[in-house]
This record gives C-alpha cells, sequence and structure tokens, in this order.
C-alpha cells in the first residue's frame, strides 16, 4: 500500500478502482477511458455554470447595475434557470437553411472543444490523454472550430450569418498565428510538445525535493515561463490572440450584435444556441487551460510537501485546485476586459494581428534563443534576462510606433459646443 | 483496431465520393474535410499522432478553409443540377481501369510475396526524429522550401495590392 498523497488523492482512489479489474483487461481499458474522460464533462460544464454566473455578475458590477438577483442567493441558480429555458425554447430552423450542415454545426463547434480539454495536465500524473505531441494537437483540433462557424454561419441562409462566419474565419486564421508562434517560444525552450514535460520544466526540482518549506513554495512558482523576458511576452501575445481566437470582446466581430444582429448565431435558438454558447465558454477555458499549462506553471504554485509523508514529491494542496485556480483568474480577466474595452473595427483588428502581434512574436521566438544560449552566472541568467527584457520592449515600442498611423485632425464640432 | 480501421476506412470512402459527386461545392468541401479527419483517424490508427495532428492543422484548418474562402468568392455556389457530364466517358473509363486492373495489378499483386513485418508494440517518440531529420539532412530543402513559400506571399502581396491609376484615369 502506497502512502496517501493529498494531491494524489483521485489518482490512487482510480489505480485503487482499476485494480479489482485486472482479470478483465477489456473492461478495465473501457473503465479508465470512462473514468478519464466523464470528469471532463461532467467538471467544465459546472464551470461554465459558475462562469455565466460570474460575468453577469462582473459585468452588472462595471456596468453599475445589480445583476441576477432573483434565483437563490445573489441569483446563484440563475445558470439552472437559463438551461431549463433553453432546453425548453422551441428549435426554430430556418426553411431555407441547410437542414443537416445547420444541425451539424453546433456538435463540429462541440467535440474539439471537449476532447482538447484531454491533452490539458490538470495534476501530476491527471492527463486525460497523454500523448507526445500535446501542444500541436491542441491547436490542430482547435483549428477544427473555425470550420464549425462557418458551418453555422453559412447554413442559416442569412446574410448577417454569412458575414459573420467570413468575419470569423478570416479572424481566426489571422489570429492562429501569433497564438502558435507565441506558444513555440515555450516548446522551443523545452524541447517537447508534451504538456506534462512543459509542466515538470517550470518546477525546480531540487528545491521542491529539499526540506525548506519556503524553498518548497518558491521553487513551484519561481520557474514559471511568465518569469522570464520571452514568457512574460510570449504570454502577453498568447492572451491577447487567444481573446480573438474564441471570439471575446474586444474581437467579438463575428457576433457583434450591434452590427449583424448575433453573426452566425442569429438564425440559432433553443437547445443549439445553448450548445454553442457552451463550446465557446468550454474552449474559453482550454484555451485558458493551455496557456496556464504554457506560461503559468500548469497545476504547480505556492505548495509544501504534507508533514507527515515520505514522498519527495508528495504535495498538500492537490494541483488542480492551482489549475483552476488559474483558469478562472484568467477567465475572470477576460470578464474584465469584456467589460471594459470597444469593439475593434474589422480593419483594425486585421491589422492589429499582421502588423503587431505577428511580428512581436517573431521576435519573441529570437529573443528566446538568445535567452536560452546566453551566459550564466550560477544558473542565474544575469545576461539573458535583462538584455532579452530590453529588446522586447524596445521591439514592442519600435512596432507600436510603425504601426501608428497618421494623425487625425481634432474633430470640430459644429453644434455641440 | 480492426473494427476502427473499417469504421474509418468507411467513412473516408463515402465521403471521398461524395466530395467528387456533391453538386453544390460548399457541400463538398465540407465533405471533402470529413475525409481529411477520417485519414486523420487513420494516422492515429498507424500510432502517426504528428501526422494526424498536422493533417487536421493544415488540411482542415488552413486548406479547407481557404477553399470555402474561395468557394464564397465566387458567383455560383451549386452547379446546374440539370446539366449531365454526358456518361459515356464514364463507361469507357470503367472499362479501361477494369482492363488494368485484371492485366496488370492483380498479377502483380499476386506474385508479389509481401515480407512479414514485425508487429510494433510502440513507437519511439517520432516528432523528435522528425525534427532532427528536418534540421539536419532536409535542412536545405526545408530553407528551399521556406523561400519558395516566402516568394509566393509577397507575390499574393503584390498582385493583391490594386495597381495604381494611370495617368489616362486620373484624368477622366
Amino acid at each position: 500500500m502506497t502512502p496517501i498523497n493529498p494531491d494524489q488523492l483521485i489518482v490512487q482512489l482510480t489505480q485503487w478502482a482499476l485494480s479489482f479489474l485486472d482479470s478483465y483487461p477489456l473492461v478495465a481499458v473501457l473503465v479508465a477511458i470512462l473514468l478519464s474522460t466523464v470528469p471532463l464533462v461532467a467538471v467544465f460544464p459546472i464551470c461554465f455554470a459558475i462562469t455565466t454566473w460570474l460575468e453577469r455578475k462582473g459585468l452588472a458590477r462595471i456596468q453599475n447595475r445589480i445583476g441576477p438577483n432573483r434565483t437563490g442567493f445573489l441569483g446563484m441558480l440563475q445558470p439552472i434557470a437559463d438551461g431549463i429555458k433553453m432546453l425548453l425554447k422551441e428549435d426554430i430552423v430556418p426553411k431555407t437553411s441547410d437542414r443537416l450542415a445547420h444541425f451539424l454545426a453546433p456538435v463540429v463547434l462541440m467535440v474539439p472543444a471537449f476532447t482538447i480539454l484531454s491533452v490539458l495536465p490538470f495534476n501530476r500524473n491527471m492527463i486525460p490523454a497523454a500523448v507526445d505531441t500535446g501542444v500541436i494537437l491542441f491547436f490542430a483540433l482547435g483549428s477544427v472550430s473555425t470550420l464549425a462557424v462557418f458551418m453555422a454561419g453559412w447554413s442559416s441562409r442569412n446574410k448577417y450569418s454569412l458575414l459573420g462566419g467570413m468575419r470569423a474565419i478570416a479572424q481566426m486564421v489571422s489570429y492562429e498565428l501569433p497564438l502558435v508562434l507565441s506558444g513555440v517560444t515555450v516548446i522551443m525552450m523545452t524541447g517537447s510538445l508534451d504538456t506534462t514535460k512543459i509542466v515538470a520544466q517550470q518546477q525546480l526540482s531540487e528545491w521542491i525535493q529539499s526540506s525548506n518549506a519556503g524553498l518548497q513554495c518558491l521553487g513551484q512558482i519561481i520557474g514559471w515561463n511568465v518569469f522570464t523576458p520571452w514568457g512574460f511576452a510570449g504570454f502577453l501575445i498568447f492572451f491577447v490572440a487567444s481573446l480573438a481566437e474564441i471570439n471575446r470582446c474586444p474581437f467579438d466581430l463575428p457576433e457583434a450584435d450591434s452590427e449583424i444582429v448575433a453573426g452566425h448565431l442569429t438564425e440559432y435558438s433553443g437547445f443549439k444556441y445553448a450548445l454553442f454558447f457552451m463550446s465557446e465558454y468550454v474552449s474559453a477555458f482550454a484555451i485558458n487551460g493551455l496557456s496556464t499549462t504554457l506560461f503559468l506553471g500548469g497545476w504547480s504554485g505556492p505548495n509544501i510537501r504534507p508533514p507527515w509523508s515520505d514522498d519527495p514529491n508528495a504535495l498538500l494542496i492537490p494541483g488542480f485546485v492551482w489549475f483552476f485556480a488559474k483558469m478562472f483568474a484568467l477567465m475572470l480577466v477576460m470578464i474584465w476586459i469584456r467589460g471594459t474595452l470597444p469593439r475593434l473595427r474589422v480593419d483594425h483588428l486585421m491589422g492589429f494581428a499582421w502588423k503587431f502581434l505577428l511580428p512581436l512574436a517573431i521576435m519573441n521566438i529570437f529573443v528566446g534563443g538568445f535567452y536560452y544560449y546566453a551566459p550564466r552566472w550560477h544558473g542565474i541568467p544575469v545576461v539573458g534576462w535583462p538584455i532579452g527584457f530590453l529588446v522586447m520592449y524596445l521591439s514592442y515600442e519600435c512596432i507600436g510606433r510603425l504601426n501608428r498611423g497618421p494623425k487625425t485632425a481634432q474633430r470640430v464640432y459644429h453644434y455641440a459646443s | 483496431m480492426i473494427i476502427a480501421f473499417s469504421i474509418l476506412s468507411v467513412i473516408a470512402v463515402i465521403s471521398a465520393l461524395l466530395a467528387v459527386r456533391l453538386r453544390n461545392l460548399v457541400h463538398a468541401t465540407l465533405t471533402l474535410m470529413a475525409f481529411f479527419v477520417a485519414l486523420a483517424g487513420l494516422f492515429i490508427l498507424l500510432m502517426a499522432e504528428f501526422l494526424a495532428a498536422v493533417q487536421i492543422l493544415v488540411y482542415v484548418g488552413a486548406v479547407g478553409i481557404l477553399i470555402l474562402f474561395a468557394i464564397m468568392l465566387t458567383q455560383q455556389v451549386t452547379g446546374n443540377v440539370k446539366e449531365h457530364i454526358e456518361a459515356h466517358g464514364a463507361l469507357w473509363g470503367l472499362a479501361g481501369a477494369t482492363a488494368v486492373l485484371l492485366t496488370l495489378l492483380l498479377p502483380a499483386i499476386l506474385k508479389t510475396a509481401l515480407p512479414l513485418q514485425p508487429v510494433v508494440e510502440t513507437i519511439d517518440p517520432s516528432v523528435r526524429a522528425l525534427g532532427l531529420n528536418l534540421m539536419s539532412p532536409y535542412a536545405i530543402a526545408l530553407q528551399v522550401i521556406a523561400l519558395l513559400l516566402t516568394a509566393a506571399l509577397l507575390g499574393a502581396v503584390v498582385i493583391a495590392i490594386s495597381p495604381e491609376k494611370s495617368e489616362e484615369e486620373k484624368k477622366s
């Protein structure tokens, strides 16, 4: 019997449950698959419900409103009420629509949104699909969602929907480049596409395994990629590009409700709309989970070894607590941005991706390479850090200045003044 | 394994046939993408995850979307339904294909003794080997392709920039 570690409790329970099925290998495989997939399908819709409530409350706070407050304490049961409403609504399909494509679009969006969750490590030994090419699989399956949005927009036979679909394709294809390129830096520094290895590389195992509690805590934090110049810039580029990739504000042009009704969602109602809504949030979780994994140390956080344990890798707080905490923190930033920033114009959106984020991401790759080979003093990057930071800052300034358009003359108001 | 293979190959064959036969261009593209996804599934069965991921990333995420973009810029999405291709050509083609199959391919297949491949349990991480190959023996080829693509990109930009108005147009 292995000693019980708090952070490995679920893993150990799973192994214990599977040990009963040793004599039935086929059943064991089936149960193992179910044990790793069912929690994903159960937990993330709950997260989605919590987030919709958080978003409504947060936006209400920003806009000086109260927000939902009728259902349950502080309106916390609002997601359930919304869900029932969505389920009971009539499913209206336009007469001239392309039935099959119209029906399949939410499914095509939903499946990859949930599938990409399976390459994220939620804790040590807790990854639904430990594939060798996790990151690239994530981006590959994530790119399918573009197709789903197009299907929705095209099959509705609605001008607004089609406009939304075309906007979505243009936007998602453009922002995929800075997204992937900023992730490439991390892959380059880790030397692996495996998400578990990327997380392990961000932990200082010597400090974690030492006996000093402070060092144990610090060892889980200090190695995060976000604390390096290339990681910091990469994280910001990744975050901005991911906002565009999942059509969140201020890049929500595909469903800009003040311009093109609701874009590709115009002709969807009832449960299909709910599916769209949910997969949008699930892909937001997935992409925030990936940026957590790539830049914010994945499941590692301030953590100490439990006093009763001899296992040098044991931790007191389960890693998934930190993972979900970081994921929700990023989600909150997204809500904050949604409540604060106005929507971009289409040409500005494209210009921002191609003229600003892309050169910056390419510059970041060079800075990452320099940081890797720069001389270190006792393992501390005394040369790489300041020079890398300076180069990144200067290129940010330069590219920003180059992008500055002609100065517009101040508008003269004839009647308002 | 066999079950998954048969399901995927049936999907692949049907969607490929549909992609050729369907009259609506968008439908044809969508079925083509279904074919690409089924092909990626077959790659996964062969334990080539990277190839599967690239298949989806490049063909579904980029090539398919590009085709859709091109279709959206054309005038007529659905072909003329009443118009049919003359069917005699298809019959001749079928006859020719059958003749080739019977006379050339079948004897060749029957004669060749397929060497028994050892059963592979696991494959070493292929991405590293792929990267090393791309960076050392094939580095020059990679550079040449990159140069070609850059040239193509610049060419596309040059074509896309609207030509400056000539003097005569400015006058009028």
